[in-house]
């Protein structure tokens, strides 16, 4: 893969009032107001190693910092990285070399359980596709985030209303194989904001769904920037690009 | 892509046809191997010295005793040559007990060194002799003695102990005191010259036993004290038929050649032998000859003291009479019984009060020891002496002879009896001695060698239980005179008899009681007993003597053609193995039987240990008699070749039955995985255009690559093994996989999935933690998980089989020692073919287990983003595991049991304890290594 040219485009304009309440009830409270996210100088390779493979670099040099409230878009080709930044930001993968901020706190500096535990807090991942576990509700996929804290029955009615926010609350009882592809994103999408998310790191929510439901997707992510929910979405959609507060386009 | 390419792509197709070669090739390959090995081993040890033992009377079942010279005849010589006459017949050995007799060993002495130093006078004669080995006048050490210039005060404790290796028992102790001194010589002049004598210092009373021990005399190299007599001892007499006893043993038999020199029953008058051997020394005899034994009818008599000894006292004491027989005898080199004879030797002042412990002398009969004969004076050393009588070189040694003659009797002559007992799992016999009356040992003779009255009092005679029966035999013959033709080692005829298929070769090869529990029925160290004194004891020794046929109706009584032959020993003359001699074999015993006899084929038996239980064993001064505890001895086992061979074939059968069954579910878990990993492939061609006949041929193909391979390895392999079970298992196992290739084929056809609403149940657990997230997964793909609980269920059996076998083959076998060679035998080979069912469970976890690997693998990764820690995943992964376990377990504990019915029930509760143990081990193992 080639190095990367980041082409930022900011279409941020001053900064978010707090407190605010999303529509799903979560609080974000003025002080948490501050970078959630920040990627300096991210670098991933694959490859190499023991294989003797030639390495691959994909990203090279990577910044970003997200603001509260902020939805930036990745944008590139397929191949260009895209979704390996997302992974690195949620902190689901190690960059080759490079420092992940979550809320101004290093990665470099926490253990697996510790990073579990802040991601459970501060991130919501949306995979492609929106992978949800098969032979669960919807309801049960959203709440799934809840067990490790033990939270499943309080945070129950709140799931509920964010099946009703991503417009599935009469679907709520049906299983993975039951939904279509947008449906699945959007109670993927309800899924990653059930613990009060501060970032939703998003892959490709709109590829493979028709544009109805692509722009369903797109203003529900818009409406949670609206609730001071940073935004990180890996997409070659021209309407989410076009609605995104900032932009890096990989090439 | 062709169908070998995609047959190669296709791991799970190449995996399970690697597999089910592998299982092929191992269950023949070890099942020929170990079936095999195991009929050489029983072909092997099945056929011993002979085939068919003939008795008069039936036996007592499959386990046979092993004493079969009991004494009781019923066999005529009429019935023995018509046995010899069948045309099947090699051998045909007969054997008897002759009798028991009682002797008392030569008097012991204790000899203190009080060498005199060299005296022409007293030595002259003897050293002038060099070549019988005399030391020359001029290399003759200086004086020397243990003893003091004046006669000190001595008091001597002489003690016999006897052990039968459980407790030791005295047997007497007496004590004599006197004065004793170094002697010195005395030059006397007398007509003629003057002469020398040795002469005890002033004051020495010398020391004196009861009668019949003699006194204390000096000579030229010690002071010789003369010590009470050893106990009586016992030893039976077998007669056999030296001739064919030596086709019998082969070499190990050629000890009784001299006795085919032997004069016929007519020329075995005592008297006139007696005469004869008078004569020879009458006339002059050259010390060569003396020492080599003077020559009778072609045979060196060595030990012809015993004779003479016998024939001087009986004549004197007037019992030889014309009827008076020589019997011929082989005796025994060495005894097994312990007996220790013990001298306390003290120094003591006028007062009798101890000055000085001089020491204690002890002397053991041991290999020196020979009945009838005494090879060597019984002489104890007083301590610090030297033996300096070799000077005189040898003096040919057997001039002592025997005491007094040896007593023949007939009493106790049968057999010891048994009860039966239990019956252990794997088929070892328990039974009881059944004790008879008490008999007195440790008497002293009625009479001194010069006819005098003995002290009886200075014994206390013991008790000692007989486990044999009086026989009233024959008429009661004038004192037969023992003549020892020579000697025989016991332990060579154990050799020549084996070990496995030990038989019983008669009184002269006794088996050994081994104690193995305390009466109390405590497990104790393994102690062999020694022989009783008496020879009536549970224990007894291995023949003194054994004599011809002659010899035993001289001893009994008998007149011609009685019926007194105990036992006939019969080989067959059918060669080779035991399975190719069988048939010829059962037809000679049924020819015997046809004679009115007891005919028992033992070609094909082995040893088998009985355990005995033997009450009333001692009893104390009160008179309380008390058990011994249990012994083991080895019996015959009859028909243990046949019961081995079907009890292991029937393992071996089972175990390649089990491997099969394994294979036949592997193949299934194979062909599923496969299903689901074409499935999405044959979606894709269908929407090609691709028909479902096309479809199917193109699965087909894959699966007709390994049925070929599978069919080429099954054809090698029975062309290899030239074997109808080989040929059996390769179609087995590729009509399984012919089976799963249709099933395969059918299930790749398409189905229109009908989207079921409504969509969730909520009578399903609420999914709040990884327990319960669990539980959802596993819920949701039943399929998955009872598969791979079925897997590690099997996987559990399999241990629990590999178990069962590790801790039965030894029961399944038997009880024998035939069983032990043939459990060694295939031991490894069945451990190796339940270890490959144990791989094959192993194998069946794995391929079950990647049914829905992916799907697994999303699902963590999914909860990994969802910040889910590593711990909460690892929780996931146990929890999942620990219920497919819980499933899994009364699969694997029921599976085990089953499997551990099968092949061993005796085992089958370690067997399920294995299985359960398997499936938990498999829980932590298995979430650990599937990351």
């Amino acid at each position: 893969m080639t190095n990367e040219t980041n082409v930022h485009r900011s279409r941020r304009s001053g900064s978010v009032e707090a407190p605010l309440q999303t529509r799903a009830n979560t609080i974000v409270k003025a002080e948490d107001h501050g970078t959630p996210l920040e990627l300096s100088d991210i670098t991933i390779r694959y490859g190499g190693g023991k294989s003797g493979a030639e390495a691959v670099s994909v990203v090279e040099g990577f910044d970003l910092t997200l603001h509260a409230g902020e939805m930036h878009c990745v944008a590139g080709r397929s191949g260009s990285g895209k979704t390996s930044i997302l992974t690195v930001g949620a902190g689901l993968t190690l960059p080759t070399s490079g420092r992940v901020f979550w809320e101004g706190d290093s990665l470099e500096s926490m253990g697996d359980d510790e990073i579990a535990d802040r991601r459970r807090a501060l991130i919501g991942y949306v995979d492609q596709g929106g992978a949800l576990i098969d032979g669960m509700s919807a309801l049960e996929n959203v709440l799934l985030p809840a067990v490790p804290d033990g939270e499943v029955e309080q945070r129950r009615d709140m799931a509920k209303d964010l099946l009703d926010l991503v417009g599935l609350g009469r679907r709520m009882r049906h299983r993975p194989a039951q939904l279509s592809g947008g449906e699945r994103q959007r109670v993927a999408i309800a899924r990653a904001l059930i613990l009060g998310t501060r970032v939703l790191v998003v892959d490709e929510p709109t590829a493979s769904l028709d544009r109805a439901s692509a722009n369903r997707i797109i203003s529900i992510l818009k409406d949670t920037t609206n609730d001071g929910i940073a935004v990180l979405v890996a997409s070659h959609d021209h309407e989410l690009v076009r609605l995104s507060d900032t932009l890096t386009e990989l090439i | 892509m062709n169908a070998v390419q995609r047959f190669i792509r296709s791991k799970v197709l190449l995996l399970t046809a690697a597999i089910l070669i592998a299982a092929m090739c191992l269950s023949v390959l070890v099942q020929g191997q170990s079936q095999a090995a195991l009929n050489r081993t029983v072909d092997e040890n099945s056929r011993g010295l002979y085939d068919v033992l003939v008795q008069s009377k039936a036996g007592s079942g499959a386990l046979m005793q092993p004493e079969i010279a009991n004494g009781g005849g019923g066999i005529s010589f009429e019935q023995l040559e018509s046995i010899r006459d069948l045309s099947g017949t090699s051998v045909a050995a007969p054997i008897s007990l002759v009798s028991r007799v009682t002797q008392n060993l030569e008097a012991p002495r204790l000899d203190a060194m009080d060498y005199l130093g060299y005296n022409a006078g007293l030595a002259g004669t003897a050293t002038a002799d060099q070549a019988a080995g005399a030391t020359a006048p001029n290399q003759w050490p200086a004086a020397e003695s243990v003893l003091s210039d004046t006669a000190k005060k001595y008091r001597l404790t002489a003690s016999a102990v006897s052990s039968d290796g459980v407790s030791e028992r005295t047997l007497f102790k007496s004590t004599a005191e006197g004065t004793l001194g170094k002697a010195k010589l005395v030059e006397e002049r007398a007509a003629g010259g003057s002469s020398i004598r040795i002469a005890a210092p002033e004051g020495e009373t010398g020391i004196k036993f009861p009668d019949p021990a003699g006194g204390s005399e000096h000579n030229l190299f010690n002071l010789s004290v003369s010590l009470p007599l050893s106990p009586e001892v016992t030893e039976s007499v077998v007669a056999v038929d030296p001739v064919a006893e030596r086709a019998l043993l082969g070499s190990a038999g050629d000890f009784l050649a001299p006795l085919e020199k032997a004069p016929p029953a007519d020329a075995r008058n005592a008297g006139a032998i007696g005469r004869h051997f008078e004569s020879l020394f009458t006339n002059g005899i050259s010390m060569d000859e003396l020492a080599e034994g003077p020559d009778f009818l072609g045979v060196k008599l060595k030990y012809w003291a015993p004779l003479m000894t016998q024939y001087q006292q009986a004549k004197r004491n007037g019992q030889l009479t014309a009827d008076s027989q020589a019997i011929p005898l082989i005796v025994r080199s060495g005894t097994s019984l312990d007996l220790k004879y013990n001298v306390k030797i003290e120094e003591i002042d006028g007062s009798g009060k101890v000055v000085n412990e001089v020491g204690t002398a002890s002397r053991s009969l041991d290999k020196d020891y020979l009945p009838f004969v005494s090879k060597d004076p019984f002489a104890l050393s007083w301590p610090g002496s030297t033996d300096h009588s070799s000077l005189l070189g040898s003096q040919g040694n057997f001039n002592q002879g025997l005491y007094t003659p040896a007593t023949w009797s007939t009493d106790f002559a049968a057999a010891p009896k048994y009860t039966d007992g239990g019956t252990a799992a794997n088929g070892a016999v328990e039974k009881t001695a059944v004790p008879g009356e008490w008999v007195t040992v440790n008497r002293l003779p009625e009479k001194t060698p010069s006819g005098g009255p003995v002290d009886q009092t200075q014994r206390e005679p013991v008790d000692e239980r007989s486990y044999r029966e009086n026989l009233d035999t024959g008429e009661k013959l004038a004192a037969p005179l023992a003549m020892v033709y020579g000697t025989f080692d016991p332990s060579a005829v154990a050799e020549a008899a084996g070990d496995v298929n030990r038989l019983p070769l008669g009184g002269y090869d006794p088996t050994p009681f081994t104690l193995s529990k305390d009466a109390e029925g405590k497990d104790v160290t393994a102690t062999e007993l020694k022989p009783s004194l008496s020879a009536t004891g549970l224990a007894s020794q291995s023949a003194g003597a054994i004599t011809d046929y002659y010899g035993l109706a001289a001893a009994r009584g008998y007149k011609d053609n009685a019926p007194v032959i105990d036992a006939v020993r019969v080989r067959a003359k059918a060669p080779g193995s035991w399975k190719q001699a069988q048939p010829d074999v059962e037809q000679l015993a049924s020819e015997i039987r046809e004679m009115g006899l007891e005919a028992t084929v033992v070609a094909g038996s082995a040893r088998e240990d009985a355990s005995i239980f033997v009450p009333g064993y001692s009893k104390d001064g009160a008179g309380k008699e008390s058990a011994l505890g249990t012994v083991q001895q080895s019996w015959v086992r009859q028909n243990a070749a046949d019961a081995v061979t079907g009890s292991l074939t029937g393992t071996n059968v089972t175990l390649l039955f089990l491997t099969l069954c394994g294979a036949a579910l592997l193949t299934g878990a194979s062909t599923v995985s496969y299903i689901r990993k074409r499935r999405t492939e044959a979606g894709t061609l269908r929407a090609m255009g691709w028909t479902q006949r096309r479809i199917r041929s193109w699965v087909l193909e894959e699966f007709g690559v390994g049925a070929a391979l599978l069919a080429v390895a099954g054809i090698v392999l029975s062309v290899a093994s030239w074997s109808l079970t080989t040929v059996i298992v390769s179609a087995s196992v590729l009509a399984l996989y012919a089976a799963a290739a249709f099933f395969a084929a059918q299930q790749l056809r398409h189905r229109d999935e009908v989207d079921q609403e409504p969509q969730h149940d909520e009578r399903l657990i609420p999914v709040d933690s990884p327990l319960t997230f669990a539980n959802r997964q596993l819920s949701t793909n039943k399929f998955n998980t009872l598969s791979l609980a079925v897997a590690v269920g099997v996987f559990g059996a399999a241990v629990g089989g590999l178990i069962a076998l590790l801790i039965d083959i030894p029961r399944a076998a038997g009880a024998s020692a035939l069983s032990g060679l043939a459990a060694a035998s295939v031991a490894l080979p069945s451990i190796l073919l339940a270890l490959s069912g144990v791989i094959v469970g192993l194998v069946l976890t794995l391929v079950t287990g990647r049914f829905e690997l992916n799907a697994k693998r999303q699902y963590l990764g999914i909860l990994e983003a969802m910040g889910w820690n590593p711990d909460m995943l690892r929780q996931v992964r146990l929890f999942e595991n620990a219920l497919v376990g819980t499933v899994a377990l009364p699969l694997g504990v029921l599976g085990a049991l089953g499997i551990g019915l099968l092949l061993a029930p005796y085992a089958a509760l370690w067997a399920g304890v294995a299985g359960l143990v398997a499936v938990l081990c498999w829980i932590p193992i298995a979430t650990k290594v599937v990351q």
